[in-house]
């Protein structure tokens, strides 16, 4: 009897070893964290990058107030802050932008670096650090016009980028606190010490399919200089938190955010300083921004 | 009588087959590549699983079973929209979680401890299974097994078709598939 069943044990241990025993790991296979669609909202940054060797180009207006009504074709009519950009992917993990805005002519160039990924399933996080310099290379100071590299011209930003995609891919939540150094280009013409401005920038975007979402940003000085940015606005001038909402649309290649905002700055050493009219229904502007990865 | 069934035991019974699974925690890699007139791109991943098996105890050997998926859905382009289009609208993932290569290993060269391989097979992606023969080498190190392949693919032969409007992804017709893969021997 006992060999009978030696027998079987000898025959099933053979067959059993005629077949693989590999099993699959569930581990292993992991799609990269979900991240927003595009590497910016409206004025924000997101933890999005470029790939290398991938272009990206932005143009961006803040017209006048809606409130002008039919005279002023709702703001549209202008005047028109603009700011056009061109981003480039040196790395998967670190792009370089180039931009322009037509306040003083601010001219920006930003690098913003991928930092790591948490992949948790409550709240998945990406994170990113963006820096830059600023020049505003056209300046009429009170002492007339500055020259161009005049050092008083430049200013230096920071953020740390923490983004979270959640509910099946729909919503993406997204902070950004920011440190601008020579907040005030005109700081030193009238004796002014602060030098710099501290911002807590958070951000929401909703997306419906694939073509169709709703954001909105807020922007928040919590330390230093919140008054203006240009000479017109240098005594008196308080500049407020930021608030834009809108829809964003999405085809191909470009991102469409068409919304209202009470902050017509662009820049972000401009922006970050806070926006230029209270959050009134009198005083919010038009906006878009198109961008489009090339 | 009893000498006889141990011996039968331990000469039937002892590990005869060799199986060699793909290694979690080397640098393991499956990369694509296409290449239009207007856009180069690749995507990565390391996401892959699968195993090399043959009931002889030794290996390389002719005719040994090759088994490789790969999660078409962890594949990195370093853009997050366009990885987002390739999973939505070209690979359709959520369909399709795994694509995979089955198939026999056939030595055509042998120098040392390097082959010059070909896996004859069959290869599964967007639902399509089609045969494929994947030139390679590999490279034998103690219980380690280094294996690269090359091979081509046509995305019309597995039904896949790159959207017009909503996707940003100019994908060519011909994708340039490359792997690299370290297996560990566990029986």
């Amino acid at each position: 009897m006992w060999i009978k069943g030696l027998f079987y044990i000898v025959v099933f241990s053979t067959l059993a070893d005629a077949q693989p025993s590999w099993k699959r790991k569930e581990g292993q296979r992991k799609a990269p964290l979900e991240r927003f669609h595009s590497i910016q909202l409206a004025s924000l940054p997101t933890t999005e990058l470029l790939a290398r060797g991938d272009f990206f180009y932005e143009i961006a207006h803040r017209f006048g107030p809606v409130s002008s009504g039919m005279e002023g074709f709702f703001g549209l009519d202008g005047p028109v802050n603009m700011r056009t950009a061109l981003a480039y992917g040196l790395s998967d993990r670190l792009m370089i932008t180039l931009g322009r805005s037509n306040i003083m002519d601010n001219v920006d160039l930003i690098f913003k670096y991928g930092i790591s990924e948490w992949d948790n399933s409550m709240l998945p996080m990406t994170f990113a650090l963006r820096g830059g310099l600023a020049l505003n290379s056209e300046v009429y100071s009170p002492g007339g016009k500055r020259a161009v590299r005049d050092s008083r011209n430049f200013q230096y930003f920071g953020q740390f980028i923490v983004n979270s995609v959640i509910l099946e891919k729909k919503l993406g939540l997204g902070l950004a606190p920011s440190l601008i150094y020579n907040s005030f280009i005109f700081a030193s013409d009238y004796r002014l010490k602060t030098k710099y401005t501290i911002n807590f920038s958070f951000y929401a975007q909703y997306y419906f399919n694939r073509m169709w979402s709703l954001f909105a940003e807020y922007g928040m000085v919590t330390g230093g200089w919140q008054g203006g940015v240009t000479l017109a606005e240098a005594e008196n001038f308080r500049s407020t938190n930021s608030v834009s909402a809108g829809v964003a649309i999405e085809t191909g290649g470009h991102v469409f955010y068409l919304f209202i905002t009470n902050n017509r700055r662009l820049n972000s050493s401009q922006y970050l300083i806070g926006a230029d009219a209270p959050f009134r229904l009198k005083k919010l502007v038009l906006a878009f921004s198109i961008t489009r990865v090339l | 009588m009893r000498t006889l069934i141990l011996g039968l035991i331990l000469v039937t019974g002892a590990p005869r087959a060799g199986e060699w699974h793909v290694d979690g925690s080397a640098a393991n890699r499956v990369v694509f590549h296409s290449s239009t007139t207007l856009l180069d791109f690749k995507g990565e991943t390391d996401a892959l699983d699968g195993y090399i098996y043959i009931e002889k105890d030794s290996l390389p050997a002719e005719n040994a079973e090759v088994y490789i998926e790969v999660s078409p859905a962890a594949f990195n382009t370093g853009n997050g929209k366009r990885d987002r289009d390739m999973r939505e609208d070209v690979l359709h993932t959520d369909k399709y979680p795994l694509s995979w290569i089955r198939g026999r290993l056939h030595i055509l060269e042998r120098d040392a401890a390097h082959y010059k391989v070909v896996v004859r097979g069959m290869f599964f992606l967007h639902g399509v299974s089609r045969p494929v023969d994947i030139n390679g080498t590999m490279v034998a190190r103690g219980k380690y097994l280094s294996v690269e392949g090359r091979f081509s693919v046509f995305l019309k032969d597995y039904n896949i078709r790159a959207p017009e409007l909503l996707a940003f992804i100019k994908v060519a017709e011909k994708i340039d598939i490359s792997a690299r893969i370290t297996l560990i021997r566990v029986k």
